[in-house]
């Protein structure tokens, strides 16, 4: 950091704003293509029904729920790492917390397609509402379900205004440094915004109360999702432990995908001296952290079924590890747990390449965490003749790879046009460095 | 003054210590030594705790290369001085296991296994020694770059000082640190939640929550904070300045403090929801019984109140968290409302059927015993560790 | 007093433009306003600003999100009352699930609120006597002055470090 400047900074950050390149348009096709291809199914789910996809009875809640607490997971480690982390006063968090929490938004808004797409009768979605109607019907608040409507709606509006917020001293550089339409739109986007002391006063203020409201909300909601499954009965999901690990999981998949987007991105963009081996350390350790609770959590439901003496749940433990299922969750328990320790060694904490190939390592087994979890349990309850078995089908498939589609689309669109680091915060760190004369 | 050269400390320690010695020894020996007993446990885990996540504090410091915490990492050291202690507090349990574990003669439909005696006393015991071997040996390096040179004190202390040398490597003690600062944390977690099914959760063989474990650790680093926040309001109070304590850090602590409140709520809620929804009799049992039933529903919207609204309200502004006397006041009091909820979880087990509380002058006097024996640790290793009342910046890794 | 005119100091460094803030109280000149690229702790210490109200709102906010939360769920349970799963119509131990959200959700609200209110944005007047190096990593100091004074004012700046610019009114 010793060489930047502020000017370095805006240079940095404004240049990766120029017109994108042939290689740029091309990836945003590509992706384009692909959220195209999942509408195009989720159109013929509407058309045909809900059962072109391979739920069915006892398994009825497939990869369309896996997505769903996949990406609200996702969506975590953006707020940790902008408004838990800026509670801490830690600055390794400056250089990454636009992207993540650029990433939190878009995840939660690729999340909150999921309740639809599984609905089947989308159009009916309205009934979630509360509002006066001829039915005189009302939302049943008693419901998991319903607390995830709260929880997920408050999660993605208080996301979006944090988000925003944070970024409107930084519209306001991009606005000063254009030209024409993008002069134009930025004027607006930044509401005028001229950095006097007293609007940094109230911004300052504000910001903090962010941070502060934003924290509790982080923990709570992935609490509420991890609810949908634990408030229920079924083995393998009652159990009181879920709320504390999956926000634990939630952090664990957040990071991972905060490594898998910002270094491609730092190569890219040249982001080499703002976004430093320091700060992907750090993410690195945290990331030991969490794949340690997260280990801790089987370990522990593992242990309390065999303590319970309750066959049932004894059962269910033995047939997610031995069972049919079992390759996922093995995935599972050496990419979440087992891989992540690799993390302790210095020089793979400090390797690009480890850090990438550990990070699509997690990705892939929180994916299957979600999996096992959801799948197994509901495969084999209470009833021996209602178990039955689960697959995803190609229209399934087809919504998830839009998914993923979507959200990498939004997240291309957004690095090219808006500046992907804070070149405020970065520029407070310089301004903090110095004056401790460190 | 905190020292043992002060007279009128060493009394009250030794009052303290006496009072509640003998008000144990007459209660065991009277018609009710399972009242005795229930206190003795209560009180063991909890100063425990207190000692256990007090040391914590220091450890997550380390790992986190904080900055802010100063001197405050000296108050946290200080608390390992009561883990020998806690380990004899441990050994004289097994005296009273006909009382403190109730299991022992119920039908446990295959946990036998796992719930015995001899078996549970040896792995707790050995859980606890290697809490307490990591814990000291974390501190044996922390200790070497803020007391290096001055031999003063006492025997424990010129044995230390051979054995650290006088010109440390300092880049390897702070390997050393990172590498016992991440096994102590493993450590924290596995033991306490060990120490939690084994000595809490078991008392209700039937009973299971998963997150049993956890919310114990949390509330055990909860505790501790309370712990910190009042040693260090009580040296600044006697050291002034000296100490190098600053308004900033007690505001810090205090914020932390305020988090480990909500933490620890929020592990007791959601405990509390995922049982409350299911409605498994098999679960509902314990929740129902302590928090629904008289005399027990009582204590619970006593300890709630104490241990989370109180806080909750109080610890939200600012200026309060700055002030030394308010904290340890505060934070005493806290500690008092985590002390009813170790009555809450473990009282309804160990004094089943009860129509009153469990809760007379006698549990209060056996728990001056335990104060007094946690305020003799610390100044003991205060004396032996003179520059942990004074701020040293740590000396910087290289 | 003569026709006014605004100038404004531009200076890199944090520190000499605290300074001529703080300087500039001794002279007859008014200061107008400071900008900033960063929330700087030493400009807003040598403007002896005092801490931000938007405070207030986030609470009326919480406030009203808190109240409104259970009431919403528990005018929509008792309009059916139907007793699921055995637990009763109007239960505190959910319900705390949905006050807990919108008290978060109002409160921020309110926050967004407090800053716009108290922040006064959109504020599109505000950007006519601004220099877009602000924004970047100049601190500006702007000050006013009669008319005749504009070279003083000027000098001024420039002994504290910093370069000019000139807004005519």
């Amino acid at each position: 950091m010793s060489d930047l400047t502020y000017a370095k900074i805006d240079q940095t950050v404004l240049d990766t704003l120029r017109p994108a390149t042939q290689v740029y348009w091309f990836t945003v096709a590509l992706l384009a293509v692909g959220m195209l291809g999942g509408l195009a199914c989720w159109i013929y789910q509407i058309f045909i029904g809900i059962g072109v996809g391979g739920q069915n009875n006892p398994v009825a809640w497939g990869t369309y729920l896996i997505n769903f607490v996949f990406w609200v997971g996702i969506a975590h480690s953006g707020t940790l790492i902008s408004a838990i982390l800026h509670l801490f006063h830690a600055g390794w968090r400056n250089p990454i917390a636009r992207a993540a929490e650029t990433m939190t938004v878009f995840a939660v808004c690729t999340a909150g397609l999921f309740p639809f797409v599984h609905l089947g009768r989308a159009w009916m979605v309205y009934y979630m509402l509360p509002y006066p109607n001829q039915r005189t019907l009302w939302p049943n608040f008693q419901s998991p379900l319903m607390f995830d409507v709260v929880a997920i709606s408050t999660y993605l509006t208080v996301s979006s205004l944090f988000w925003y917020t944070g970024l409107l001293p930084d519209l306001a550089t991009v606005r000063d440094r254009s030209t024409g339409l993008r002069k134009k739109i930025f004027t607006i986007l930044s509401m005028g915004w001229t950095g006097k002391m007293e609007q940094w006063r109230h911004y300052t203020r504000g910001y903090l109360f962010f941070a502060a409201l934003a924290t509790p909300l982080v923990i709570s909601v992935h609490s509420v999702v991890s609810w949908d499954f634990a408030l229920g009965v079924v083995p393998g999901w009652h159990t009181t432990i879920f709320a504390p690990y999956f926000v634990a999981g939630a952090i664990h998949s957040g990071l991972a995908m905060v490594l898998t987007l910002m270094i491609p991105l730092r190569k890219i963009f040249s982001y080499e001296k703002i976004i430093t081996l320091e700060v992907l350390e750090n993410v690195a350790k945290t990331i030991i952290l969490t794949g340690l609770i997260v280990g801790f959590a089987y370990g522990t439901e593992f242990f309390i079924a065999w303590y319970s003496q309750n066959s049932i749940e004894i059962a269910i433990f033995k047939w997610r590890a031995l069972g049919h299922y079992k390759v996922g969750f093995w995935i599972m328990v050496v990419c979440n747990t087992i891989i992540p320790l690799l993390l302790f060694i210095k020089k793979i904490r400090r390797s690009i390449i480890w850090l990438f190939v550990i990070s699509i390592f997690i990705n892939i087994g929180m994916w299957f965490e979600r999996f096992v979890i959801i799948i197994t349990s509901v495969a084999r309850d209470f009833i021996p003749h209602a178990w039955g078995l689960y697959w995803p089908t190609v229209v399934e498939m087809g919504i998830m790879v839009g998914s993923f589609s979507l959200f990498f689309f939004l997240f291309v669109l957004f690095v090219k046009h808006m500046p992907s680091v804070s070149m405020t915060e970065n520029k407070e760190m310089l301004a903090e460095g110095e004056s401790h004369g460190a | 003054m905190l020292s043992l050269k002060n007279k009128r400390l060493v009394i009250l320690g030794i009052a303290l210590i006496a009072i509640g010695f003998l008000a144990f020894i007459i209660q065991v020996a009277g018609s009710h030594p399972e009242r005795a007993w229930q206190a003795y446990l209560i009180n063991f885990l909890l100063w425990s705790a207190i000692a256990q996540g007090g040391l914590l504090f220091s450890v997550i410091m380390h790992l986190t290369k904080a900055k802010w915490c100063g001197p405050l990492t000296n108050v946290s050291e200080v608390f390992a001085a009561f883990f020998p202690i806690s380990f004899a507090l441990f050994l004289i349990l097994f005296l009273g296991k006909a009382h403190v574990f109730p299991w022992q003669h119920m039908d446990l439909h295959g946990k036998e296994v796992w719930l015995n005696v001899p078996f549970l006393f040896f792995r707790d015991g050995v859980a606890l020694l290697i809490l307490y071997g990591l814990g000291f040996t974390y501190l044996f390096y922390a200790l070497q770059l803020k007391a290096i040179g001055a031999a003063t004190g006492g025997r424990l202390r010129s044995f230390l000082d051979q054995k650290m040398g006088i010109n440390p490597d300092v880049t390897r003690i702070h390997q050393r640190m990172s590498i016992f600062s991440v096994l102590y944390a493993l450590a924290f977690a596995g033991v306490l939640s060990l120490i939690g099914y084994d000595l809490v959760m078991a008392l209700d063989p039937h009973w299971i929550s998963t997150l049993f474990g956890a919310y114990q650790f949390v509330k055990a680093f909860y505790v501790g904070l309370g712990g910190m926040i009042i040693l260090a309001s009580a040296l600044y109070l006697t050291q002034g300045d000296s100490t190098g304590l600053t308004t900033t850090h007690f505001h810090n602590l205090g914020k932390l403090f305020f988090a480990f409140c909500l933490l620890w709520a929020d592990f007791f809620y959601v405990q509390l929801v995922v049982i409350w929804y299911g409605n498994i009799p098999e679960e509902t049992a314990y929740v129902i019984e302590r928090t629904m039933v008289p005399p027990w529903n009582f204590l619970a919207w006593v300890v709630f109140i104490v241990a989370f609204v109180l806080p909750f309200f109080i610890l939200l502004n600012k200026n309060v968290k700055t002030k030394p006397k308010f904290m340890m006041v505060l934070s005493a009091v806290i500690l008092v409302g985590i002390w009813l909820e170790h009555l809450l979880l473990v009282g309804p087990a160990l004094s089943h059927g009860s129509r009153s509380l469990p809760l007379g002058l006698w549990d209060g006097l056996i728990t001056l015993g335990f104060l007094g024996l946690m305020i003799f640790a610390v100044v003991y290793f205060l004396d032996e560790f003179p520059e942990l009342k004074r701020f040293q910046p740590a000396v910087e890794k290289r | 007093m003569g026709p006014e005119c605004q100038v404004m100091g531009l200076f890199t460094d944090e520190e000499r433009a605290a300074s001529a803030v703080q300087a500039l109280e001794e002279t007859p000149w008014q200061l107008k306003q400071v900008h900033s690229p960063i929330p700087s702790h030493k400009l807003s210490e040598a403007l002896n600003l005092k801490k931000s109200k938007v405070g207030y709102f986030t609470l009326v906010g919480g406030i009203i999100g808190f109240f409104s939360g259970f009431a919403l769920a528990m005018f929509t349970a008792a309009k059916w009352s139907l007793i699921v799963g055995g637990k009763p119509v109007i239960a505190l131990v959910p319900f705390v699930i949905v006050g807990f959200e919108f008290t978060i959700l109002f409160a921020v609200f309110g926050n967004v609120i407090g800053l716009l209110i108290q922040g006064g944005l959109p504020d599109f007047k505000g950007m006519e006597i601004y220099d877009p190096r602000c924004s970047g990593d100049h601190f500006g100091v702007l000050a006013a002055c009669p008319e005749i004074e504009k070279g003083q004012l000027i000098n001024y700046f420039k002994e504290k470090g910093g370069v000019t610019r000139v807004f005519e009114s």
